[in-house]
């Protein structure tokens, strides 16, 4: 016999789970990002105040009383992860069907805990004690199971010979629905399979049963067949069961809470060593490792960099913990790599406590197999680039190391951060082409910008001072610009910009070669003449909707 | 000073953010003397330009920028815009000619771009302009540096010419937007002028006429590349610069360049040509040796003369010599003879092709278009006001349409008209289609990147509605549809979606519209293919046409001329009778009963719920009494409260007055009422002594969408005109309210009559040969008030059978078939109201089976090879082929049908479409009946609307009728008994739903059952306050207080409320 736990508007019930006290009230989901939110799921209550699936955010205005959530992907993690840990507790067989949906064999099952029906119950209110309510039927197989939990509220039993019976008062809908992955990817053939019941009028599981098989094949082929077969609970398959996770783990307890990290260092190092020992027994690698500490109570003050990080199951103890996830850029088994690279993380987020158990784990996956080409050039090995770049995250923060890529914007120097991966060589003709367009003179932007104040008059620059370089100030003698762009109109954070190309009297080391500004004149429009003698080339800028300068750069 | 010369409007589509209008106004605020419009690829905003100018008294120059592929051997690779220039009227011809031909090589929506040959071909004329970011010079010094970009204007001086001496033909451009790139373009350009010896000319490539248009445009840029604003990147402008910019700041741009600013004034004045020099010529008829247009028009007219008035008595013959010598003489002053002769040649072509065409409009005034057959209406029998046709004072052509039958009979027209004065003779006008506030709502949200759910509920938000209260305005709309406009990027969206209205978004076709020209049409504006082969369309719409003095003939499809001609062919063929629409019984008494009493459904322009209403009151008992009700129920005479002053003093209940003695000749006829635009012209020449001219102008200024300060000017002239007269005080003030109010839309006597010979045309039918009437106007949908479905109930009620779709009978059209029991035919329903059934698979099925009958579904299947399997699935779903379905269950052949239900060929559909092979091909079905059950009657209804939007079934209602009479609701047939004031419930289909621009928000809505059609009226409040369910609810539940005046019955709303009756998908005409 197979049980299946059905978790009906599964959205909504991952997030009362963590939220009981909305159980007694009308609760919406929504989706996308804002101004465009949608309802992707609703609980019965607010489907019976008339509330419909795709309301959007402003039209749910006229609900009084209904809470509104976002979806949340990682409390429906954690609630499918409870699911599956509390059908695990009960059979060793369990398929993970689908998010909210899980299937276990209950075969062998009755000695150990009892008649099914009691097994039914104890599931039911296991479930009902992870804040979850769900649908549970029972049948001799799971296919038929499944049809049940989705179509009957409550917990069903359904004796073995009387699947076709009882399943027959479902609609035809429960079915294509609960199966539709099974005999079709492509939605549009799904609504097909729905249109063509509809046209027959087949309505309930019953009159599909009910229809000869040869005419069935005839019409709907296999795929026909199998729903056939499906309505009147006669597949029998077995379960897909869920393997154990492979489990990559070692723990210390500690006498006397470690306060440095050299002693931790040197516990870790040991429990690296075993770890990759382990998964190279198996010829595996490690593609996350996961620290975590338990920190003394004594200090909860000293706890300000603690990562919340969910667990599986809601933690009632008050020690404070602190854990870290190193996400690996290709599978790796080297733990003096994984040493430093922990002793780095920890040096840039330090647990704040001294730490009394130490927890780490490693997720495994297939070592990684490449051979590179002849005439490739050499690239770092992942592991040492991985270092490098954890070395510098360390000094220059983390989310500050990565590949600049320039975004498509008019907008000056926007830019994003991508994780640095070496990519091919550019070829030697579109060096040369970057040759080509790259300018003579080259402009050293400073980062930040530099506040500056600067006098205008008849709309131009005539002096500045910029506000942290003593060094940077005096009359400009000569402009270029104005050169305006502005942009992101239609966002909150559009921008408006003037840029001048100035030319200061040089003061310090920084001077223009002769050669090159051979006139004093002031020129008064666009600038198409070279600057004087002397003088230092700067970009002075202006942000028109704050109204603030600065300097952004000198020019060589 | 400084001249604009380089500036693209809205009709560069999605290039441009302002009207031609707008960009002239602000020009004239900068105090620029000139400007130049460049649109893309055509001169489509010219002529709203070149009017905008004239009225600034600002000079229009015209240009456009023409695509470009590449300039061949070695410069210019890439695609590239050429800035031209007209500046003469060869120019102007050569730019036209030049456009046409590279559109005209491709198809209408491929890229249409002119070579360098094209360009030598049609230079003569023409100034070239080196052009911004886009144009040839920046194009090849992208491609390849300085050096190219100087062969680049190097060629162009070839083609464009150059000399050392005169003036050249080609400026060196410059445009600054505050980027440094542009800078260096403009010193390269500097260099390249300077070594070729070309002026230099300063531009702003403008793109709109403020700073705050530069959001429109970048909304438009997304668009244009299919992407949204967030991804549109670098497509975008990088500054809002691209606006009109006064002369002074023009100068202290190019300060440095003064000669570039000094030769905008230069090359301005080189730059004679004006849309008022366009050279445009009617064609000329070509008459026999001997005689000349004038005498052929005579003789054609004195025959016509011969056969309209030849039994008429002496007097109204005399009158009619007297007034067609009259109209021949101004035809003659006027030289409009070549015209009348065009369009009786057209006239005579259908006549030899048998095919119905009928003159409308002013035409109908004249006595001449009578003569000649190309109107109906007499207008000297009727007193017709000739003026309103034609008028010495003028000096515009007539306006002659034709209405011709819809679909291929006014193609065959069309097309003799492309034959007769050749593909560049003659072209349709086109038609600007403009953003409004449904399309702007959906393109402005793909530009702010909403997602398809989003964007289908705001188009369905967005109301249409004649009527607009402050409830319809977008911004309450969009509320509706669940956005937030206080979110600053809705408010922003919003300011897009008003910003983009009445902006042109795309050029279509004009219906009906055409224009022909003595010689090329080409040299008078360019051409594009439409989107049905064999038809050009010119780049101009109708209005623009008119304003620039071209002719045109507008060809119009009427659907009913069609359902006439169609009802004739099928009584000839079935009732064995000839129906002369020309000769038919003037005083029916069977059709003025009907029309009495508002049984319409169907009939040309008498139908609506309006018309209905109205009809019990007027009672028509002659003639003359449709042409009135055809032409009460407008915009004009509703405003202007006459209609009920009318019917009351026709029911005899208010005395006939006039609002001066002076009028009683020409408001007799209407009982002191002025219905007609006549009435109003001839009261303004009575009461104002208008000229024929001035009461002209009047016209015009009614009706005309920017008439407001036109109208100003025209009343203080008839107030002046009627002091003068004497006529003061309240009387004069009447006479104003009268003439003021047919600023809206008011009809003609003329066209009212040819009209009204349409409609008594279609009663007839409808009274006497119904299964024939009712066939042809199913076969001729869409068109007029109703639904088929509403159709095909109403001929059910009138006692027509309609038979229901069959593909062992049915032809593609609606047929008759005789019946045996009733003396009246039946008819077939057609294959062609089956749903996603393709015509040619609808005629390879009744080929098919013209060779042998169906032996099985099978058969059908394997026979017709053209039907898909979703096709089949209708037909079968629909009962369509419940007869061949039959032929394969084993019972005995005469009892047939009798088991045969519409699931039983829908299996056995299935199984022909999933065909296994030879082997099996011949295989019997095994268990012969399908194991599916029957459909209910609720089933049946749902497929039949879903699959053909109709049923010739029972009426949904019909099925529900004794619970409806549970609930207290009464039908349609019950109300006329039922005393006026009663409150009661009604229910039943929603047909129509109307909210007019005249009703003071107000919504009208029609509610079907078995019985007939009852209509209710909803208060604004009510309607507020029941928005969704009035606008969304197919069946309805109405409460409310019955109103029953001279037999005209509607419910007041009070209450509403949805009726749960059928799942069937039942359709409702909403006028919008």
């Amino acid at each position: 016999m197979f049980a299946c736990i059905f978790i009906p508007d599964f959205s909504v019930q991952a997030i009362i789970r963590f939220e009981p006290e909305l159980r007694a009230h009308s609760v919406a989901v929504l989706t996308r990002r804002p101004p465009l939110e949608k309802v992707v799921a609703l609980n019965e209550r607010a489907r019976q105040t008339g509330v419909e699936i795709g309301a959007t955010k402003s039209q749910l205005e006229a609900w009084e009383n209904l809470v509104l959530r976002a979806r949340s992907e990682s409390q429906e993690t954690s609630a499918h992860a409870a699911l599956l840990d509390c059908a695990q507790s009960f059979s060793p067989e369990v398929e993970d069907t689908s998010p909210g949906t899980v299937l276990l064999n209950l075969a062998g099952l009755e000695p150990l805990l009892g008649p099914l029906p009691k097994i039914a119950r104890d599931l039911a209110q296991r479930v009902s004690q992870m804040e979850l309510a769900a649908n549970l039927a029972v049948a001799a197989n799971p296919d038929a199971a499944l049809l049940a939990a989705r179509g009957f509220p409550g917990v069903t039993l359904i004796p073995e010979g009387r699947e076709a019976e009882r399943l027959g008062d479902l609609p035809v809908d429960v079915l294509l629905e609960s199966f539709s992955s099974g005999f079709s990817s492509d939605a549009a053939e799904v609504s097909r399979w729905v249109e063509t019941f509809d046209r027959w009028g087949i309505r309930k599981l019953r009159a599909l049963a009910a229809l000869p098989e040869v005419p069935v094949s005839e019409r709907l082929g296999q795929p026909g067949l199998h729903l056939q077969k499906l309505a009147r609970g006669a597949v029998s398959r077995n379960l897909r069961v869920l393997e154990p996770r492979l489990i990559f783990a070692e723990s210390v307890e500690l006498e006397y809470p470690i306060v440095l990290l050299e002693p931790l260092a040197f516990l870790l190092n040991r429990m690296l060593e075993q770890v990759c020992a382990r998964l190279s027994a198996r010829a595996l690698a490690a593609q996350e490792l996961h620290l975590n500490l338990e920190l003394a109570p004594t200090q909860p003050n000293g706890c300000a960099s603690f990562t919340q990080m969910p667990t599986q199951t809601p933690t009632r103890t008050r020690t404070p913990k602190f854990t870290r996830t190193l996400r690996l850029p290709a599978p790796m088994l080297d733990a003096k790599v994984f040493l430093k690279l922990l002793q780095l993380d920890l040096q840039a987020h330090p647990p704040g406590a001294p730490i009394v158990k130490i927890h780490l784990s490693a997720d495994p996956a297939r070592p990684r197999a490449l051979q590179s080409g002849l005439f490739q050039p050499v690239f770092p090995e992942p592991e040492k680039l991985e270092l490098t770049l954890a070395r510098i995250a360390g000094i220059v923060g983390e989310g500050r190391v990565g590949s600049v890529e320039l975004l498509d914007t008019h907008r000056e120097g926007a830019f994003a951060l991508r994780h640095f991966a070496p990519g091919e060589p550019a070829s030697k003709l579109e060096e040369n082409a970057k040759e080509k367009m790259s300018a003579v003179i080259a402009l050293r932007l400073f980062r930040p910008p530099l506040g500056a104040s600067v006098t205008v008059r008849e709309a131009k620059p005539v002096r500045m001072r910029c506000l942290e370089r003593e060094d940077i100030a005096g009359e400009i003698v000569w402009t270029a610009g104005p050169w305006r762009s502005s942009g992101d109109w239609s966002e909150q954070e559009g921008w408006s910009r003037e840029e001048w190309d100035i030319a200061v009297a040089a003061e310090s080391s920084c001077q223009l070669p002769v050669s090159s500004c051979q006139s004093n004149e002031r020129e008064p429009t666009t600038g198409n003449r070279q600057p004087a003698t002397g003088l230092v080339l700067y970009r002075l800028v202006q942000d028109k909707l704050s109204g603030n300068w600065f300097v952004e750069g000198m020019y060589d | 000073m400084y001249v604009e010369l380089h500036s693209r409007s809205a009709f560069s589509f999605l290039e441009g953010a302002s009207i031609p209008e707008e960009l002239i106004a602000v020009c004239a605020s900068l105090g620029m003397p000139a400007m130049a419009l460049l649109d893309r690829d055509g001169v489509y905003g010219s002529p709203r330009f070149h009017l905008a100018a004239k009225k600034s008294e600002i000079k229009a120059h015209i240009g456009a920028e023409v695509t470009c592929a590449a300039f061949p051997p070695r410069c210019l690779r890439g695609g590239f815009r050429l800035p031209l220039l007209v500046a003469s009227r060869a120019g102007y011809q050569n730019l036209c000619r030049l456009i046409t031909k590279m559109k005209l090589r491709v198809g209408r929506k491929e890229g249409a771009c002119a070579s360098d040959l094209d360009f030598i071909e049609h230079a003569d004329g023409l100034i070239c302009l080196t052009g911004g970011e886009e144009g040839p010079l920046a194009a090849a010094l992208r491609q390849d540096g300085p050096q190219a970009a100087f062969e680049a204007v190097k060629r162009l001086t070839e083609i464009f010419g150059h000399s050392t001496f005169g003036p050249s033909n080609v400026y060196v451009e410059l445009q600054r937007h505050f980027h440094r790139e542009e800078e260096y373009r403009n010193r390269v350009a500097f260099e390249i002028a300077e070594s070729l010896h070309l002026p230099l000319l300063a531009t702003n490539g403008v793109n709109y006429a403020a700073p705050r248009e530069r959001e429109l445009a970048d909304a438009f840029t997304a668009l244009q590349h299919h992407r949204t604003l967030d991804t549109a990147g670098r497509l975008l402008s990088p500054n809002a610069e691209r606006y009109l910019k006064s002369p002074a700041a023009m100068r202290a741009l190019f300060a440095d360049v003064p000669q570039a600013i000094a030769n905008t004034v230069e090359l301005s004045s080189r730059l004679e040509f004006t849309l008022n020099d366009l050279g445009y010529e009617f064609p000329r008829y070509p008459v026999p040796e001997g005689e000349t247009m004038m005498s052929f028009l005579r003789e054609r007219t004195r025959e016509g003369m011969q056969s309209r008035y030849g039994r008429a008595d002496a007097e109204l013959k005399k009158r009619a010599r007297r007034q067609i010598e009259r109209e021949l003489s101004l035809i003659e002053k006027l030289n409009l003879a070549g015209y009348f002769l065009i369009v009786w040649d057209l006239v005579r072509f259908c006549r030899e092709q048998n095919i119905l065409a009928q003159g409308r409009g002013s035409a109908a005034n004249s006595a001449v278009c009578y003569s000649l057959g190309i109107t109906a209406v007499d207008p000297i029998g009727m007193e017709l006001l000739f003026e309103r046709f034609l008028s010495e004072e003028r000096g515009e052509w007539p306006d002659i349409d034709l209405d011709l039958p819809s679909g291929d009979e006014r193609e065959r027209v069309i097309q003799y008209v492309y034959q007769r004065y050749g593909q560049r003779g003659a072209a349709m006008t086109a038609n600007v289609i403009t953003y409004r506030n449904r399309m702007a709502a959906r393109e402005m949200g793909k530009a702010l990147g909403f997602d398809e759910d989003t964007l289908k509920r705001i188009s369905a938000a967005v109301a249409t509605w004649e009527f607009k209260d402050e409830n319809d305005a977008l911004d309450r709309r969009l509320c509706d549809a669940g956005l937030d406009l206080t979110h600053p990027r809705m408010r922003k969206y919003f300011e897009l979606c008003l910003a983009a209205q009445d902006l042109p978004r795309h050029l279509g076709q004009h219906s009906g519209g055409m224009v022909i020209c003595e010689g090329r049409l080409d040299s008078v504006v360019p051409l594009e293919p439409a989107s049905m082969p064999g038809r050009v369309v010119v780049q101009w719409d109708k209005e623009d046409c008119a304003d620039m003095g071209i002719i045109k003939v507008d060809l119009l499809g009427l659907g009913m001329m069609a359902a006439l001609k169609d009802s004739l062919e099928l009584i000839r063929n079935h009732y064995k009778e000839e129906v002369d629409l020309a000769h038919l019984p003037a005083d029916d008494p069977i059709v003025y009963s009907t029309l009495q009493k508002a049984d319409t459904v169907g009939m040309f322009q008498v139908e609506s719920r309006a018309q209905m209403a109205c009809l019990p009151r007027l009672k028509p008992e002659r003639f003359y009494d449709i042409v009135v009700q055809v032409a009460i129920i407008r915009p004009g005479p509703i405003v202007g409260n006459m209609v009920n002053p009318f019917l009351k003093r026709r029911q005899g209940r208010e005395a006939v007055t006039y609002p001066h003695p002076s009028l009683e000749t020409v408001l007799g006829r209407t009982l002191g009422v002025p219905l007609f635009q006549e009435q109003l012209l001839r009261m303004a020449m009575i009461t104002a002594n208008f000229t024929g001219g001035e009461a002209e102008e009047l016209r015009r200024a009614m009706g005309f969408k920017r008439s407001e300060a036109r109208m100003k000017v025209i009343e203080e002239k008839l107030r002046a005109g009627m002091t003068r007269n004497g006529i003061h005080g309240e009387t004069q003030e009447q006479i104003i309210q009268s003439i003021t109010s047919f600023a809206l839309y008011g009809f003609p006597e003329s066209h009212a009559a040819s009209f009204a010979l349409i409609a008594y045309a279609s009663a007839y039918l409808k009274c006497h040969y119904l299964a024939a009437f009712t066939a042809a106007l199913l076969n001729n949908q869409p068109m007029g008030f109703y639904h088929p479905a509403t159709i095909v109930k109403d001929a059910q009620r009138h006692g027509l059978k309609v038979l229901p779709m069959d593909v062992t009978r049915s032809d593609w059209t609606c047929t008759l078939e005789p019946s045996a029991i009733s003396h009246q035919p039946s008819v077939r329903l057609g294959l062609k109201y089956a749903r996603g059934l393709r015509e040619a698979a609808g005629q390879a099925l009744v080929r098919e089976r013209s060779l042998a009958p169906f032996a099985s579904v099978q058969d059908l299947a394997r026979r017709v090879p053209e039907l898909r399997k979703d096709e089949l699935t209708t037909l079968a779903e629909i009962g369509a082929m419940n007869a061949v379905a039959s032929s394969q269950l084993p019972v005995a052949s005469e009892n047939r049908n009798i088991n045969t239900h519409r699931r039983d060929a829908l299996w056995q559909v299935e199984r022909a479409v999933r065909w296994s092979g030879p082997l099996l091909d011949e295989l019997p079905e095994i268990d012969g009946e399908s194991p599916l059950a029957a459909m209910t009657h609720e089933e049946r209804l749902v497929a039949d609307f879903r699959a053909t939007g109709l049923t010739v079934g029972p009426h949904p209602m019909q099925y529900r009728r004794a619970e409806m009479k549970r609930m207290g609701i009464y039908s349609a047939a019950d109300l006329a008994h039922l005393p006026n004031g009663r409150r009661l419930r009604i229910g039943g289909c929603v047909i129509a739903r109307q909210r007019p621009g005249t009703a003071k928000g107000m919504m009208f809505m029609s509610l079907e059952d078995e019985t007939g059609i009852a209509n209710a009226i909803f208060a604004p409040d009510l309607l507020q306050k029941n928005r969704a369910l009035l606008i969304s609810e197919r069946f309805l539940m109405i409460e409310g207080i019955l109103q029953n005046q001279d037999n005209v019955i509607h419910i007041r709303a009070e209450k509403v409320s949805p009726l749960r009756v059928t799942r069937a998908e039942t359709a409702s005409h909403d006028f919008h």
